[in-house]
Parts: structure tokens; sequence; C-alpha cells
């Protein structure tokens, strides 16, 4: 990573510290571990057989959501790819209902009709899965924010560093700043798509400050394994996009613990890298620095990791338990009822 | 009952205009739909009426301003979506495909998605292999859509009213050849139900089943046979999907015969399905095989000839029923 060319928001963790709240950032610090937790027992449960499809981690990569609910809170639109589990847990899916969404049980949020890369809230408009294919939709909320005049909202939409390269991506940016839209896209740079590393697949370097002076919009570069470089970036970007309704180019440079998905052993990089990146466990440097400003004690986070341990492995229970769906439902839903 | 005499184009552009009065949420987008007043005037006047937030002219960017429409679609509007052609809708399809008619099956009931694709589907006068494909076939193979085709102003101003306030997505299909064709219809508010067809003729010799243009040659080659004191009944299916088969059904069982018109392409078409749920409910009623007449298989060619040879036209209906009444 040539971090040399980036110009990273400048945050300071002290002024977010007492802006956020020492019972806010103990909570943020749960959610974060729930997340840690669900993926390591998601795919653990992959592996016993009872996930199937594809499964695709978010671990290494919580700073960047975590940071961006802390700061921006749940009400507005947001849209996110097939790596979607953490985003659905942090706008209030519960565990029970996305745990049994990987298990294909009726149960799960999306009734286990869409499984793990398709995961919903009352404010999640997916867990969309064809590469790049999210953003128009996400960019439509943003024009329903606009036409229905909802101010302060906002539409984030999640992508990946590989979606840059799709064309839907770019005829969104261009509409977005066309007819100035409130949408907040976030890159997150994980530095692969799938096996290919990013410099082999986009040209530019970085990718926001780049593009953004071609669609005419603001663009900030985050650090995404620091949450309070999240948190401040992310809380800036919304002040902007309210003030002036106009979208934003944000990337959040990071890089992913797993594979690609959990069939991907990631022989394209190699032990040490993956060592050295995980040097900078994004969970780890949070809980450092609550400990540092004595927010929280080792005893303490140690009791808060195991009991998110438990809220998972109590989701695994009630995934286990549940039902599959009926079989005389498969052919309802298609379609929405009509008003008569 | 008042009554006016108007071209196609006309009731459609009054039935988004009385649709946009009734619900504030309902707005059109589209190539050249706003300043342009349409590419083929449908949206005339209406930026003056509405204003630039209602009739929203895109970039040529069918892929975005589809993925758009769908997105505001799942978060409280009603969108419009003009094509300019439905061959344009190729360059969306994965928004069409992927999100318009999976979103609410996928998300478990949570996000539904009212909106309404439109525009001219399939041949004009020689517009070529790339502008002239018919795509029901393609679009009606996805469960969630649901395929409305009017073949007249009056269906086409009903059944436009009724998709913009249906909560699932529609494939709505117009025809170039077709915006000017005129006929008397109701100055007063009227629906038409999605998912009824409409027989057209009466008959008692043999059933003629199609949709939009292709029943003008359908009209034709029934006048022909009428003339030789054959009585072909015609149905409109209207609506393509949800299919009607329950009127076309009670047809067939009563002339026991059935031929099947459909512009598009004969592998996989229409009139494929069409003909295999007659035989699913109609097997016993039979008493000739089906005959399908369709769009020969090649892309659609310029040359007005070679145009010509490859569409359905009067006689090679007329040869068909024929066939099937020997």
């Amino acid at each position: 990573m040539k971090k040399a060319r980036y110009h990273f928001f400048p945050s300071e963790p002290n002024q977010a510290i007492a802006e956020i709240g020492k019972e806010k950032l103990v909570q943020i610090l749960k959610s974060m571990l729930l997340v840690r937790h669900f993926e390591m027992r998601g795919e653990a449960a992959y592996q016993q057989g009872k996930v199937g499809g594809f499964y695709h981690s978010y671990m290494g990569q919580e700073a960047i959501q975590a940071g961006c609910i802390a700061a921006a809170g749940t009400s507005h639109w947001f849209t996110t790819t097939y790596r979607c589990h953490a985003l659905a847990l942090l706008l209030g899916t519960t565990p029970n209902e996305a745990m049994a969404e990987l298990y294909g049980k009726t149960t799960g949020v999306a009734m286990g009709r869409g499984g793990s890369m398709h995961m919903y809230s009352d404010r999640l408009l997916g867990g969309l899965a064809i590469v790049g294919g999210h953003v128009p939709i996400a960019t439509g909320a943003a024009l329903s924010i606009k036409y229905l005049k909802q101010k302060g909202s906002a539409s984030f939409c999640f992508l990946g560093d590989g979606a840059v390269a799709q064309g839907a991506v770019h005829e969104s940016f261009n509409i977005a700043s066309l007819w100035n839209l409130p949408c907040i896209y976030v890159i997150e740079n994980n530095q692969w798509g799938m096996g290919t590393a990013v410099s082999r697949a986009v040209r530019i370097e970085p990718i926001a400050e780049t593009m953004a002076k071609c669609y005419e919009m603001k663009s900030y570069t985050l650090d995404g394994m620091d949450f309070f470089n999240c948190y401040a970036g992310f809380k800036d970007a919304l002040n902007e996009v309210v003030k002036t309704s106009r979208p934003v180019l944000i990337e959040a440079v990071t890089e992913r613990f797993r594979g690609h998905s959990i069939s991907d052993p990631g022989l394209y990089r190699t032990k040490e890298d993956l060592a050295k990146t995980m040097e900078r466990d994004p969970i780890l440097l949070f809980k450092e620095v609550l400990i540092a400003h004595k927010i929280l004690t080792v005893a303490e986070y140690e009791e808060i990791d195991k009991e998110q341990k438990t809220i998972v492995l109590d989701a695994m229970k009630f995934a286990d338990e549940s039902p599959f769906p009926d079989l005389m439902t498969l052919e309802q839903g298609v379609f929405a009822p009509e008003e008569k | 009952m008042g009554s006016q005499n108007i071209e196609i184009r006309e009731a459609l552009r009054q039935a988004m205009d009385e649709e946009m009065t009734r619900d504030p949420t309902v707005l059109i987008m589209g190539e050249e739909v706003a300043e342009y007043n349409g590419a083929y005037k449908v949206t005339k006047g209406m930026l003056a009426k509405w204003g630039p937030e209602r009739i929203i002219d895109t970039p040529i960017a069918e892929n975005g301003f589809a993925g758009i429409a769908i997105g505001a679609a799942q978060t409280g509007l009603r969108p419009i979506v003009e094509f300019m052609s439905w061959n344009f809708s190729f360059v969306a399809a994965d928004q069409l495909i992927s999100n318009a008619c999976k979103a609410y099956y996928m998300s478990g009931g949570r996000f539904k998605v009212p909106i309404v694709f439109r525009g001219p589907n399939g041949a004009a006068a020689q517009v070529s292999c790339q502008h002239s494909h018919c795509v029901e076939a393609i679009y009606g193979n996805l469960p969630g859509f649901i395929v409305i085709a009017p073949s007249n102003a009056y269906d086409a101003k009903g059944l436009l009213k009724a998709a913009i306030r249906s909560n699932n997505p529609v494939i709505f299909l117009e025809n170039e050849l077709d915006y000017n064709d005129k006929m008397e219809i109701p100055t007063e508010e009227y629906l038409v139900p999605i998912g009824k067809a409409k027989v057209i003729r009466e008959g008692k010799h043999i059933t003629l089943v199609s949709y939009s243009r292709m029943l003008k040659f359908c009209r034709e080659a029934a006048d022909i046979l009428a003339k030789k004191g054959i009585a072909v009944e015609i149905i409109d299916l209207r609506t393509i999907k949800p299919l009607d088969i329950a009127t076309v059904a009670s047809s067939v069982r009563k002339t026991h015969r059935c031929v099947l018109v459909e512009e598009g392409h004969i592998f996989a078409g229409i009139s494929a399905e069409l003909g295999f749920q007659i035989m699913e409910h109609c097997f016993d009623d039979l008493d000739a095989p089906l005959i399908r007449v369709c769009q020969k298989e090649t892309p659609l060619p310029y040359s007005k000839p070679l145009e010509r040879e490859s569409l359905p036209n009067t006689a090679r209906i007329v040869a068909a029923l024929e066939e099937a009444l020997a």
C-alpha cells in the first residue's frame, strides 16, 4: 500500500472520545465485537455444513461501518455489498435474525430467501450481490430523500475497490453529482477484488481523491483500521452532504483478514503480509485507546468479549432450533400485495 | 359519458398525467422525456405542467437511471421509466433482472418495487438488428415482473394507470408504429385490470391469439377467412404475464383449433409458453396441432423486403389458419 500518496482526513481521538462519551464508546466496542464473533462463528457454522452458498467475512474492516453508524446514526438509507453481515447487525438486525438467515431458517431476516449475501433491516436495502450493481440503487434512495425533502438524511453506499471498475458506479457518480443527490459513497479499499490486487484492477491511486475531482465531489480518505478516524470522517462527510446536498466520495483504506469468501485460501497473500495487517486489528486498536483513556479495564474488555461471544452462541442455538421455511410458502411473496 | 378520439400516444400521456395528479410520488424519468417532450412525444407538455422535479431528463445511462429509479421505488417513490426503445433496456439488464424483479422476494417481503418501465418494443420502420428486438419473452422469463402489451388507446390508458398503481415492477410494451393509432375512448377516468385477456372478435371455427401490433394482421387474416365462411375468434392477451389462460382455454374448448401469433422469435417465445399451457388445459379438446406464426430466427435485418419476410404478416397468418383448419 503506497500510503504516501494518500491524504488522510485529520482526526483527533481525544475530541471524538469527549464527544461520544464513555457509555456510547463501550456500546460501540460491543457492536464491533459482536460483528467479529458473528463472523467467526458464522464461518464455523459454514464449516459444519449449517450455512450454504458463499460466505464473505467483514473481519478486519469493522471500524469503518461502526465508525459510520456511530457518527451518522441509523436514520438514513444504507446499501452495501454481499459482505453485509456487519452493517445489518449495526443497523439493528438482531444476531438471531442474521444467524437464522445464514442457516436458511424461516426466522431469518429475509425469511431464509436471501442468505449470507442478502441481509436487510428497515433502513438497509441490502446486501446486494452483483459487484457495482447496488450503487444505482443507493443513488435512487438519495433521489427519494431529495424528492421527499427528508432534510438531514443521506443515502450511504458501501462498495469495494473491485466495484470501482464497473460502469454502474461511474453512471451513478455522474448522475448523483449532476442532480445534487445526498449520497455518501464509501469505497472500502480492502486491497483485493477476490484474488486480484487493487493495483491490477484500478489504474488510479488514491481512488476517491482522484475520482472525486472528475465528478466535482468532495473526497475523503480514511484509515479504515482506525475507528476514531472513520468516525471523524463520516461525521464531517454527513455534515457536508446535509449542508450542500451534494454527494461525497470516501475511500476507507483497510485490509480484510480473511479470503474473498470462505472458499478462498488466500494464496495470493503471504502469511507475513497478513500478520503485518493483523497487527493493526481495528478492534484491538480501539480497545487500546479506550484502556489508555481509562474508559475500560482489561478485565472489563474480557467480560464484554465473553458477553458478545455468548450472544452469538445463543444466536446459533436459536438458528439451529428454528424451523426451515414451510415448503408451502415457496411461491408466496413473489409479488407484493396490491391495494384493493 | 363523454368521449374523445385520441391517439395511443395521447392515451398514454393522459394516464401518466392523471396518476401524477392522484399521487405526488409518481414521477417520470428517461432520455429526452422533459425538454425534448419525448422521443415519440408521449410526454409532450408534461415538463411545462409538472416541472423538472417530476419530469426528469436523464443522461444516456440506462443502467444508472434504471437502477436509480428502482432504488427510488424501494424508498417511497413510484417512478415511471421511459426507455426510448426497449432495446436500450439491455444496457440496464442487470438492474431489471437482479434488482427490480427480485428485491421484494429476496428481502423476505421487506422492500416492494412499485415501478413502471415503458417504451416502444419490437420492430419499427427498418431500424435494423439492434433496435428491433421484442423483449417480452426475455422479461417474461423472470418471476416478479408483470408484462403488459396493449394494442389500442383504450387499453393503453387503462392498463398504464393500473400499472402505475401496482406495487410491483411492470414491463409496459408499446409500439412505435402504433403511437398514431386513434380510437374513441371515454373522457371519464377508468382502469383496465391487469391480467385479463379480451375476446375482440367472436368466432366459432378457430381461435387466433396475439397481442399488441400483430392483432392488426390477425384482423386482416380473419376478414379474409370470413369471406370463405370461416369465423375466426381473436383474443387480445393485453397482459402477457400473468397470462389469462382461462380466457384462451375457454375459446379453444369452443373452437378446437388455435393459431398463435407473436412478433418476436419462435424459440422460447411467448407463444411457446402459451401453446404449452393450451396443451396442458385443452389437450382433449384440440382437433388439430397448434400452429405458431413468429419472427424468423435471425436478427431483424434492415432491408425492407427482408424485414417484411422475417416478421409475421397477414399472408402467413392466413396460411397458418388454413393449415390448422385443414
